[in-house]
């Protein structure tokens, strides 16, 4: 690169010119100049000057700022010297305004800093060799970077600093409360995204605390983020206290599996063991929250986990085995038995890769009976159409709706972050919420249209008053749970839900490009299998009672000893000794999502990938690689041998599958809706009841959930405070 | 021997740590809540059928959606009623504003003038700022006679709950000092003998009248105490020197 | 001097034995070498040299045989800590491998590794230098594209809205 200066420069030459050229002549209007730093940019009118200095590649020092907060304008820290401005201005909360002269590291800006610096370090406890926020501090780096090298604290009497109470917020959140810099950023994000006010200040000056002022535990399913939000250690994390420096961490960009979301996280690993897990920004999907499940479950990781192959004898009790003897003690079963006759049901926590292998290689054998455990309606369009079982609108795109009906789901614990993004919808966009199910706390107010799911055939015909408000809607979405397509009367449910999205369509004249239909899957692995033909639910398998069993990370307990013949071999293939391990003939330990390379399609058709972060326990190994070898030992090898050899293979049956990062548009909601009019059956009475209603159901929900230590005293600690 | 014992003593002091208060200026009450025999979210409080009417008619003082202007007026309401704020009082205002209970607590806790405390019946306040202090007779000898009348410190309840006495900072009467503020009055230009007589009166549950006390030249206010300086003459009539002609 | 050429004559015979070993694909078919020297060109008409940016480097580098075609290289620019607010380490490009089997040292506990490349991370100003990088030593890569920024305007005044639902917060 450096040999091309001479070019480099000349491009440089043109470039700036053309950019005078642009300023002088053609600037769009709305578009104001200002000046950071003598250097010239564009701004939209309303920003503030920190964000006109971001633009400008210029970072201002702060600590209450926070880009997906409120601004709060109290820590100070931003202060910038503005020409022809008297005083030092909070660069935080100021608009800027035409031909603003920002001055961002002149001597009155320095002295402003450090000022700032010197009264939040009086009164801030030198403890940072035992806090765990040292090494990722910002209190600590903007002193080093911005503060004076002396203070005028001298606490000659011995008096020492101030202090303050510790409070106790529950399992999650440690805080030590004299570390604490009032930033309010907690106080906010509890009551502007989590939407539970229970955070605040109290007392005054010299004696102000923030805190929860009678003892009460942070209710809130992503009370996490605070741990991150708090730029010093005044809050952070329980379960991860003392445990590693992050300069010591290798960090993995990964993607979490505890909902259907996909929440982009970044694995942080040492000694091979997650030690804790944080989020990644993604504006489309978790912005820059997670979920406490996604946060703290991680301890399951290291628990209940299946380190070695079991193989049951002829007492009929598990002994541990090495990998040979349980292949071939399968594979040999697998030979004797006529390929119809084994079925297969995948859990909620299964890769795409595995998905396709173990479909593959029962589909060699001949069989075609491969079920997910969790339901959806296969009648009319079924699972045929993608956009009959996706998030179509996209998570981002609630941002953009003006109306939004919830059908038999709770947002709030089925995905978390979806409902973060409907409450920032509502508090930002006046979002309209209606809701058919349940009544549930979702944290924004709604418009409860009643619990019986009869109220979508009067929404569907025209008939409920609920009707109007949906046609007058320019960009409704309606978002019905899968857990409401999981009932006997879930595909009229389908078929219903479907009608009222088509008419909303047509009558909103929102075009073809806005979707309305939405399914709200609970389940990560549940969109990749529906992509790879798994068909859903395991009623196949009830009707056709097979003679093997191949339970893929099945735990949730759809299948039980009760479904199949006595005889049945179960062999159950997975990471955790969960519900579907306990039936098992023969267990085949598999990697958790930390411990593999795999794909994910997240409730909106989006495949991401996670990384391996860490080698899987013992004996444990990537679940493909199980299957392959299974299949090579039962003399039927599938044709791959190297992971992109099994995302080729992806690709071929479905190239969205490895198109990472992209959600595909699926557009066949006419079709669907012809479709399933020729289903017949009638929507029943009863309630529509999601199967998370309050905190407490939010913890466990899948194998890693109930093997953390951390979401049991999460469980207890919600169960003692109600 | 003696010096030993109290330099031991000292450093011992200096040890301790007071938690919870800034080191230089402690605040003497505490801005977290502990439950107590009779401070907890089940101590009884409902507000008084009178007033709920006069919480309604404040309550529509402010525009709709903006209920929790009335935050404060309803928590005085609530102190009013009770004496004191307890943390049921607290949640019924909440209860009634719709709003979320952590931002009543914030409120209450801030103002100084809501007691979290239980008080007694007679709430002495008295100002012990710069003027009180030099003023008159001077507060000091105000707060002697108290603590002798009362027989208790500042911060503290007399045994039958009658009186609480603190210590405050300039409640603006600085004119008239030595002052005190016993429940809503102002007993100002106060000297022993008047201290003693409205404790005396107290006592017996008699409320003596606020405003100055005879005490320092029988004011009737706060004019000055050598007679007025100015505005002394009878106000004159209009075109008061003005141009004749205008 | 003479220890000199018998140096180079070392470590001659070592490059040739990498090379035999490396470009001898999986069939066992010896490959053509291009040498070193063709790849710089001399433009006249400016006097710039530009150099053939993709040029196998695999005899080269000493990178094991066994860490060459199969490992695969994720290009991406690392995200920004959640924890701070910073963002000084997520503005250039950075290439990572696929991890390899790491286990528990029985000797101090630490952990250990066969893999010397996972412990890497090579930075890069542009994408397209980290895909010439993983070309030119015979790496597999994709790259992950970094989320778009949106932007989004903030006001203060919006704390105290009349008439929506942004007031919602105290502080």
């Amino acid at each position: 690169m450096l040999r091309l200066w001479p070019l480099a420069r000349g491009l440089q030459a043109k470039q700036v010119l053309a950019s005078l050229a642009r300023c002088n002549s053609s600037a769009p209007p709305e578009k104001l100049e200002v000046f950071v730093d003598d250097k010239p940019v564009l701004v939209e009118p309303g920003t503030t000057i920190l964000q006109a200095c971001a633009d400008a590649g210029v970072e201002i020092p702060r600590f209450c700022y926070h880009e997906r907060l409120s601004i709060a304008g109290n820590c100070r820290m931003c202060l910038v010297e503005v020409e022809r401005s008297p005083k030092p201005v909070a660069s935080c909360a100021m608009p800027v305004m035409k031909g603003m002269k920002i001055k961002t590291d002149s001597p009155l800006t320095k002295r402003a800093r450090e000022g700032v610096m010197e009264f939040l370090l009086m009164n801030h406890p030198l403890d940072c060799p035992i806090c765990d926020q040292g090494g990722e501090c910002d209190l600590q780096d903007q002193s080093m970077t911005f503060g004076n090298d002396k203070s005028r604290f001298t606490d000659m009497d011995h008096t020492g600093k101030r202090a303050v109470e510790d409070k106790n917020v529950g399992p999650l959140i440690k805080t030590i409360m004299t570390r604490c810099i009032h930033c309010t950023r907690c106080i906010r994000f509890a009551s502007e995204v989590a939407g539970v006010d229970d955070l605040g200040t109290t007392g005054r000056g010299g004696d102000m605390q923030v805190g929860t002022y009678v003892e009460k535990m942070f209710k809130s399913e992503l009370s996490g983020n605070v741990i991150d939000l708090c730029p010093v250690g005044a809050l952070t994390s329980k379960p991860y206290a003392f445990t590693t420096r992050p300069w010591e961490t290798r960090k993995i960009e990964s993607i979490d599996v505890m909902d259907a979301l996909g929440s982009n996280i970044v694995v942080t690993m040492r000694t091979n063991e997650v030690m804790r897990i944080l989020p990644r920004i993604n504006e489309d999907i978790n912005e820059e929250w997670i979920s406490d499940a996604t946060r703290f479950a991680y301890d399951g990781l290291k628990r209940q986990r299946l380190t070695t192959p079991f193989v049951k004898n002829d007492k009929g009790i598990l002994e541990q085995a090495d990998w040979e003897s349980a292949l071939i003690k399968v594979a040999q079963k697998i030979v004797q038995t006529p390929g119809e006759k084994i079925g297969a049901v995948a859990g909620g926590l299964v890769d795409a890769e595995a998905l396709i292998a173990l479909k593959d290689y029962l589909n060699r054998l001949g069989s075609e009976a491969l079920c997910t455990e969790e339901i959806f309606p296969m009648d009319g369009a079924g699972t045929d159409l993608r956009s009959n079982y996706l998030l179509n609108t996209k998570i981002q795109g609630v941002e953009q709706a003006d109306l939004i009906l919830l059908v038999g789901t709770n947002p709030r614990f089925e995905a978390p972050l979806f409902n973060a993004r409907i409450r920032k919808s509502w508090i930002n966009n006046d979002l309209t919420v209606a809701m058919v199910g349940s009544q549930v706390d979702l944290t924004y107010d709604y418009e409860h249209l009643g619990d019986s799911a009869s109220i979508l055939n009067d929404i569907a015909s025209g008939k409920h008053p609920f009707s109007k408000t949906l046609a007058a809607a320019k960009n409704p979405m309606v978002v019905v749970g899968s857990s409401a397509l999981q009932r006997g009367d879930g595909t009229s449910i389908h078929k219903a839900v479907s009608t009222i999205a088509q008419n909303a369509r047509v009558q909103s004249g929102c075009g073809e490009d806005w979707k309305v239909l939405n399914v709200l899957h609970r389940v990560a692995s549940q969109v990749a299998a529906l992509d790879l033909g798994y068909k859903a639910g395991v009623d196949a398998i009830r009707e056709n009672p097979p003679q093997i069993l191949f339970l893929l990370g099945a735990d949730e307990g759809a299948i039980t000893k009760e479904d199949i013949p006595a005889d049945c071999f179960v062999v159950y293939q997975g990471h955790h000794g969960d519900r579907g391990a306990a039936m098992a003939d023969v267990i085949l330990p598999g990697a958790a999502y930390t411990e593999k390379d795999a794909t994910y399609v997240n409730t909106e058709g989006r495949a991401q990938q996670t990384r391996t972060a860490v080698t899987p326990p013992m004996l444990a190994r990537e679940d493909w690689k199980i299957i392959r070898a299974l299949s090579e030992i039962s003399g039927n090898s599938l044709p791959y041998d190297k992971l992109q050899e099994v995302r080729d293979r992806l690709y071929e049956v479905s190239p969205n599958l490895v198109q990472y990062g992209e959600a595909e548009d699926a557009n066949y909601f006419k079709q669907a809706q012809e479709l399933a009019q020729s289903v017949s059956g009638t929507i029943q009475e009863k309630p529509l009841t999601p199967s998370m209603q309050n905190l407490k159901d939010f913890y466990m929900t899948n194998s890693i959930g109930r093997a953390s230590q951390t979401m049991a005293k999460c469980v207890k600690a919600v169960q003692d405070m109600d | 021997m003696l010096n030993t014992t109290r330099q031991l003593l000292t450093a011992a002091y200096q040890q301790v740590r007071r938690i919870h208060t800034a080191a230089p200026v402690c605040s003497d009450s505490l801005f977290v809540h502990r439950h107590t025999a009779d401070n907890n979210p089940d101590t009884p409080f409902e507000f008084s059928p009178d007033n709920v009417k006069k919480a309604q008619l404040i309550v529509k003082n402010y525009p709709e959606g903006h209920e929790a202007a009335a935050c404060i007026p309803l928590l005085d309401l609530a102190q009013r009623q009770h004496g004191w704020v307890p943390l049921s009082a607290m949640h019924a205002v909440a209860d009634m504003l719709k709003m979320p209970k952590m931002r009543v607590y914030e409120v209450a806790t801030f103002y100084t003038m809501f007691n979290r405390e239980p008080v007694g019946k007679y709430f002495v306040q008295i100002c012990t700022t710069t003027p009180c202090m030099l003023g008159g007779v001077g507060s000091d000898v105000i707060l002697d006679c108290l603590k002798q009348e009362l027989g208790i410190n500042p911060g503290e309840t007399t045994k039958d709950g009658k009186f609480t006495l603190i210590e405050v900072e300039c409640l603006g009467a600085c004119v008239n000092a030595p002052m005190v503020q016993i429940n809503d009055n102002y007993y100002e230009d106060l000297t022993v003998a008047d201290m003693k007589s409205i404790v005396n009166g107290l006592k017996r549950d008699k409320v003596p009248v606020a405003g100055p006390r005879s005490g320092q030249d029988n004011r009737f206010s706060c004019e000055p105490k050598g007679g007025l300086t100015c505005l002394d003459t009878p106000p004159r009539g209009p075109g008061f020197k003005c141009r004749t002609d205008l | 001097m003479a220890a000199n050429s018998r140096l180079l004559a070392g470590r001659g015979s070592l490059l040739a034995r990498i090379v035999r070993r490396s470009f001898a694909d999986e069939s066992g078919v010896q490959k053509a070498t291009p040498a070193v020297g063709e790849v710089i060109e001399r433009h006249t008409e400016r006097d710039t040299i530009i150099v053939n940016r993709i040029e196998d480097h695999t005899p080269l580098a000493g990178v094991p045989e066994e860490h060459r075609g199969s490992r695969r290289v994720r290009i991406f620019i690392p995200a920004k800590n959640a924890m701070q607010s910073g963002t000084y380490g997520s503005n250039k490009w950075r290439m990572e491998f696929d991890a390899r089997e790491r286990w528990e040292n029985p000797l101090m506990g630490w952990q250990s590794t066969g893999d010397p490349l996972s412990n890497s991370h090579v930075e890069f100003a542009t994408k397209e230098d980290a895909i010439d990088f993983c070309a030119q030593n015979g790496w597999e890569c994709f790259v992950e594209e970094p989320k778009k920024k949106t932007f989004k305007p903030k006001s203060y005044g919006a704390n105290f809205s009349w008439n929506k639902r942004t007031r919602v917060t105290t502080k």
